[in-house]
């Protein structure tokens, strides 16, 4: 097992350059001078010289390379081009609100899809799984902003049953109050296209064998469906949920935006309006990174659900 | 085929055959067949097609191509809200501040930032005349200042008038005249809700086809070679996979949209396509894996097939049923990205309409009561995406029926 | 061995000479089930069938696909899926005095794995691979009979023990993907008579178990029918199988029963011209036809035609087409950290086939065999040795050099539904290799060699407009040797070509495959585990397990006087049929 894991970390290493590269083709070689892009953004001369500098602008390109790998493994990626924060003390500012609405988000939109993907594979076939189907359909058709700008006009502009935007200093009242209607949106834009998913997971274990040696050992449909089929079912659920987390963190950032909630998210929209390159490189690598280790995790935790795998 | 069959009857003595010879139905006749059994299925197929020819109308500019006219009033209601609407509509604009307009261009930038606090702004500034938020449209009683509404919205009727009177002034044309309601309301400088929907439609179908035709493209193709070579070829698109499959997608293409300055339709499209090849990748990938240990695969190998000849000839017809289905999926998806890459004002230009923009317009005017555009867009966009959606589940039915039970013998 | 032999002829003494009496266990009356296929076309799978289950008897249901009879089998539980499986009202499954057709589910559930019990064909699926034996075992204990904790659990190493599992103290904590084909069965029956039922449903248990593992499971449901006073009802296409084991048989076809009656009767004096002619067209061990007889021999009244024997064997004088020497073939796969673990699949195998002969190659699975016949073809790489035909290395050329020796030896593959591409027509099929080897002047000479050979392999003529999934499995068979043919090869691998085929079929392909090396002079090379049907092909047998050949000679010698101790328990296992059961019986 550890022998796995040290070979996968091996084999980590070759995508981790990749991203480095791939983002340092992105920013420094399409992207280009960036006294072109700042040029309207920042007028101070000065500041846009110490930029350029900085980046080893003028330099061959194996030289900004270094320069960017060092930034990585240092993580210090200087300062924000338009507010002069530092970069790292940005994504670690932001990386509490984001969760404070993603955690809760994730746990409560999987078990409400699982519930109800399996409610439905239970009754497949009849009106009701048409009729869920359906709406789900037609709700994964309707885009996010309009989720996003209706119910904040209706639940928190008109109704008044939360606040329209902001966010506070408390945990927990940013965890009741401000996260609240932001949480509810996003389950609605998430359960639709999980359930969808975990149903053909579930609808796929219901036509297995062992089903049909369940029936035949005189099991309910009820525990079939509950004990049987849904461990069997967990496993694609979850290897497709840790395989989703990392875009989940930024999945979110239209959220973030409209409701102004200092995340990750909304740090992103603002850099790539400012186009804040700096930052921009930064959250994709780290994201980047976080996501290869997610998947390595992913893998153990299907090893570990899966009795069958075999890991080499 | 049929002509073969002719001869051959022709040159063997005559037997009395029993076997009337017909086509064999092939993968697609069957497909069809079952597709039209699929009331849900065909009628989705008609909307879509619907709204093709929508697309091909418009970018062929035979309808909407005055999308961009002001031909109605500023906010203009719905027609079937009645002319009262009018009259509220005219004084809740009425109650606005002046100061509002800015340049064209710049507008959706600057909106962008901070949309709430923009409204916000406004509503402050509009606090202490008629409330336009409390006043849906029609339902108030409105200040009867029933005057005119052309007097202020037209700037340049003294310029008009000097045209009419031969002085040959080069000026933008305007209409003399405009509308106080428009099919389905107008924006918030006049123009006509429906036609910007459908011109709308022309951008988000178009874009969303041709990035889904080349991501598709590079995931099968990419996605056939390493499945079907292995080893280090495998290797070497598995790691060009998983460094683009570790940039959560959004990211990617905000990163990329960042990076490229200039705005357009083809840079859109080439976002969205360069980034979404990942999914239909894998896919194909596992697919050419499993065929090419299929015996057929085996079998033409032993008859002499080169690698290409079995790749595209003998596999390919195998797997383009599942390229279809991933195609029908990325339209999807890709409609989807656009109207949130345009609402963001990283999508199309802003001389190019589409339906993100329309929303970004909405979001404001929603704050003043003017849910028209919002609407419009919207179900729009949940028409035809809905259809899509329940399109390719038709197609993949069609195309690869599982038999649901047992029918064992 | 001696107690197997004791336990054979007690099985076959105690074998019922009487028909049922009144007092059947289950008693099937006029059972009609039809399915649903879509909108507008219904299927009839079973038309109306009446038969008995008597009690401490075995039944055994037999048919080939396509009969019903499993169809039979799960209608007897109410495991027919209800979406689109219909059983008729009027028909009745009585058990215990009630119609198990219409009774209220919970009552049906609680007869389920305590008064009937059920096992199935594929084991690996038929266990739920992410919960482990014990918890598998110990859920039907507690749904009947209440057992729970620690009862449950001693209970539950018992029935292991005594279905066969070695140290199941340690197995009932296993998961079923790390337990072999034989265990996973033995599993599912230990859960199948955990609660001591009155009727164990077996369907079709053993047909995807290698043959000595069969052998092995066989005994055992024998076993426990005698020991438990069970009675069985046993699915199976397999005659041979039912000869061994069976009191009563009922014989089916396309959802009718052809014949019923005591095993005696059934195969001593069939009735019946279906069940005359299944009885007669397997390959039998103790005669060799020059032709296989087939249904339609039976069907049409004929009765079997050139019964005469045809002499088998190899000479030393022989010509030989081909030389293997010392072919071996691993597989490699990562372990560990940078390592690589090799798998020898073939190690160090050498033949000679001789010209217009037929070499027969068995084992079990894993022993090889199909991977010897890959390498030939160079589908797979050889890891060494060489392969002399027409005097140079087959193996050692270059990928260009052997195209042209390509055609001279063709493979025909096991699976009839994997080895045509779906999305050809039957011409493309057969056009194909004539047109990348250059075979016919054009296109129309190329059409009509096609034509010629459909004609050769007994299919229409219209066959080639058509595509594969409008043939059934042997038809499809033709078609792969017509494909083959249309290369004029000089050695053919059949590669259990005749295995997924059905006993009437697979007598029709034989005589195709003989007629064929009658006529042209191919030579074959015959891979099966099926060791009566190999032994009525080949020439020469050669035995092979794990990688290794085991044992070469002629084929009559080797079944008449196996050497080694493999050879030996291969032949053994084989199903005997009627005709073995009572000669043991006898003894």
């Amino acid at each position: 097992m550890s022998a796995y894991i040290v070979r996968r970390m091996w084999q980590m290493i070759p995508t981790m350059l990749g991203v480095v590269l791939l983002v340092f083709v992105l920013f420094n070689w399409v992207g280009g001078d960036p006294a072109y892009v700042l040029a309207g953004k920042i007028s101070n001369q000065e500041q846009i010289d110490n930029i350029r500098r900085q980046l080893g602008v003028d330099q061959p390109y194996w030289v900004q390379l270094g320069i960017f790998l060092k930034q990585i493994v240092t993580a210090d990626f200087g300062a924000s081009w338009s507010t002069n924060e530092r970069v790292s003390h940005i994504l670690l500012t932001r990386l509490g609100p984001s969760l404070t609405v993603l955690v809760p988000l994730t746990i409560l939109s999987t078990l409400i899809s699982i519930g109800l993907a399996l409610a439905v594979a239970y009754v497949r076939g009849s009106l009701t799984d048409r009729m869920v189907m359906i709406v789900c359909t037609v709700g994964l058709s309707v885009s996010i902003l309009v989720y996003i700008i209706v119910f904040q006009y209706v639940f928190a502009y008109k109704l008044g049953w939360f606040p329209v935007q902001g966010w506070g200093d408390s945990f927990i009242q940013n965890l009741f109050v401000y996260a609240s209607l932001p949480i509810l949106i996003g389950l609605v834009v998430s359960i639709a296209p999980d359930l969808r998913l975990y149903r053909t997971f579930v609808l796929d274990e219901i036509n297995q064998d062992y089903v049909r040696t369940a029936r035949a050992k005189g099991v309910s449909e009820n525990r079939i469906m509950w004990i049987h089929v849904l461990r069997n079912a967990s496993i694609p659920i979850i290897t497709n949920l840790m395989a989703g987390l990392p875009s989940l963190l930024l999945g979110q950032f239209l959220i973030e935006r409209f409701f102004s909630i200092p995340g990750i998210g909304r740090e992103v929209i603002l850099a790539v309006e400012r186009s804040d390159f700096p930052v921009i490189k930064a959250i994709t690598v780290y994201v980047a990174v976080a996501t290869i280790f997610t998947n390595l995790l992913a893998d153990l935790t299907y090893k570990a659900v899966d009795p069958r795998v075999q890991l080499k | 085929m049929a002509t073969h069959a002719a001869a051959l009857q022709e040159r063997r003595p005559p037997v009395a055959r029993k076997i009337p010879h017909t086509v064999s139905p092939r993968l697609w006749t069957l497909a069809w067949r079952r597709l039209r059994s699929d009331r849900v299925g065909m009628v989705s197929l008609v909307i879509v097609a619907l709204f093709i020819v929508m697309m091909i109308l418009s970018g062929a500019g035979l309808i909407a191509s005055d999308w961009n006219r002001e031909v109605g009033v500023n906010y203009a209601p719905p027609t079937f809200l009645g002319s009262e609407a009018a009259a509220g509509a005219s004084a809740a604009r009425s109650g606005l501040p002046e100061t509002e307009t800015v340049p064209q261009g710049a507008e959706y930038k600057s909106n962008v930032v901070d949309p709430i606090g923009d409204i916000i702004e406004k509503l402050k500034a509009g606090k202490g005349e008629a409330q336009p938020a409390a006043a849906p449209p029609g339902k108030s009683a409105a200040p009867a200042t029933s005057e005119s509404s052309d007097e202020s919205v037209d700037p340049l009727a003294s310029v008009m008038a000097d045209i009419r009177a031969g002085k040959g002034v080069e000026a933008e044309a305007k209409p003399v005249e405009r509308k106080a309601t428009l099919p389905f309301g107008g924006d918030k400088w006049g123009r006509d809700v429906v036609k910007k929907t459908i011109k709308g439609s022309e951008t988000s179908i178009f874009v969303g086809l041709a990035s889904a035709v080349l991501a598709t493209f590079l995931g099968t193709v990419f996605g056939a070679i390493a499945g079907y070579f292995g080893k280090w070829v495998d290797d070497a698109f598995n790691w060009f996979y998983s460094v683009f499959n570790s940039v959560p997608y959004l990211l990617l293409i905000l990163a990329v949209a960042a990076v490229l300055q200039q705005k357009g339709i083809i840079t859109v499209i080439l976002i969205l396509g360069l980034t979404g090849w990942t999914g239909v990748f894998r896919l194909l990938r596992a697919e050419y894996l499993k065929h090419k240990g299929r015996e057929y695969v085996q079998a033409a190998d032993a008859v002499g097939a080169s690698n290409a000849r079995r790749m595209f000839v003998h596999i390919f017809p195998n797997v383009s049923h599942v390229v279809l289905v991933q195609l029908s999926i990325l339209v999807v998806g890709f409609i989807k990205a656009e109207v949130i890459l345009s609402f963001l004002g990283f999508g199309v230009p802003v001389d190019v309409v589409s339906w993100g923009s329309m929303l970004n317009e909405a979001q404001n005017e929603l704050i003043l009561g003017k849910w028209w555009q919002l609407v419009a867009a919207t179900v729009a966009m949940a028409v035809l995406v809905t259809a899509f959606s329940l399109f390719t589940d038709a197609l993949r039915d069609a195309l690869d029926p599982k038999l649901k039970g047992r029918a064992g013998a | 061995m001696a107690n197997d032999d004791i336990r054979e002829s007690a099985n076959a003494r105690s074998r019922a000479v009487d028909p049922p009496s009144g007092d059947a266990l289950v008693s099937v009356r006029n059972l009609r089930v039809t399915f649903r296929l879509d909108r507008n076309t219904t299927f009839e799978a079973v038309k109306g069938i009446s038969f008995d289950i008597p009690r401490n008897r075995t039944v055994a249901l037999v048919g080939e696909s396509g009969s019903g009879k499993s169809v039979t089998s799960l209608a007897m539980l109410g495991l027919l899926p209800p979406e689109n499986s219909i059983v008729d009202p009027s028909s009745q499954i009585v058990y215990g005095g009630r119609n198990l057709v219409g009774l209220p589910i919970s009552e049906l559930r609680a007869l389920r794995g305590a008064d009937i019990s059920m096992i199935f064909q594929e084991p690996m699926t038929s266990l739920n691979p992410v919960f482990t034996v014990g918890w598998q075992l110990e859920e039907v204990l507690r749904l009947h009979v209440g057992m729970t904790g620690r009862a449950a659990r001693k209970r539950s190493i018992e029935v292991l023990r005594e279905v066969g599992i070695p140290e199941p103290e340690r197995r009932i904590d296993a998961y079923p993907s790390q337990l072999s084909g034989g265990q996973q069965q033995r599993v599912m029956i230990a859960m199948a008579i955990a609660c001591e039922p009155k009727i164990l449903i077996a369907d079709e248990p053993t047909t995807a178990l290698d043959v000595t593992i069969q052998k092995q499971i066989l005994d055992l449901i024998a076993d426990l029918q005698r020991r438990r006073h069970m009675s069985v009802l046993f699915i199976t296409h397999d005659l041979a199988v039912v000869g061994e084991i069976a009191d009563y048989v009922v014989v089916m076809r396309n959802g009718e029963i052809r014949e019923q009656g005591v095993a005696k009767t059934v195969f001593e004096a069939p009735q019946d011209t279906y069940t005359k002619a299944l009885l007669r067209c397997r390959p039998q061990l103790d005669r060799r036809p020059v032709r296989l007889p087939v249904i339609d021999d039976y069907i049409h009244g004929t009765g079997p035609k050139h019964t005469e024997e045809r002499k088998r064997g190899v000479r030393p004088s022989d010509p030989i087409v081909l030389d293997v020497k010392n072919l071996g073939k691993s597989f490699y796969s990562r372990e560990g950290l940078f390592g690589q673990r090799e798998f020898k699949a073939v190690k160090n195998v050498s033949f000679q086939l001789p010209k217009g002969k037929t070499l027969g190659l068995v084992g079990e699975s894993g022993s090889g065999k199909t991977t010897v016949g890959l390498t030939l073809m160079r589908l797979h790489e050889a890891t060494s040795g060489e392969a002399i035909f027409e005097g140079r290395d087959l193996l050692a050329m270059s990928p260009k050099e052997f195209m042209a020796y390509k055609r001279r030896i063709q493979i025909i593959f096991q699976n009839p539904y994997a080895s045509l591409n779906p999305r050809f027509t039957v011409g493309q099929i057969l056009v194909e290799p004539m047109q990348i080897h250059g075979i016919g002047d054009s296109s129309q000479a190329r059409t009509d060699m096609a034509f010629e050979l459909l004609d050769k392999v007994g299919l229409p003529e219209v066959s080639f407009y058509k595509y594969p999934h409008e043939f059934s499995g042997g038809q499809r068979q033709r078609i792969a040797i017509a494909r083959c043919l249309t290369m004029k090869p000089d050695i053919l691998i059949c590669d259990e070509s005749v295995s997924a085929l059905d006993v009437s079929v697979q007598a029709q392909v034989l005589n195709l495959l003989q007629d064929l090396q009658d006529e042209y002079g191919l030579s074959y090379i015959f891979i099966s585990h099926d060791l009566a049907v190999v032994k009525y092909i080949s020439d020469e047998v050669m035995v092979m397990n794990e990688g290794q050949i085991v044992e070469i000679a002629n084929s009559d010698e080797i079944y008449r006087h196996p050497k080694m101790p493999y050879t030996r328990k291969l032949l053994a296992s084989i199903p005997k049929g009627w005709q073995g059961a009572q000669t043991r019986a006898n003894d």
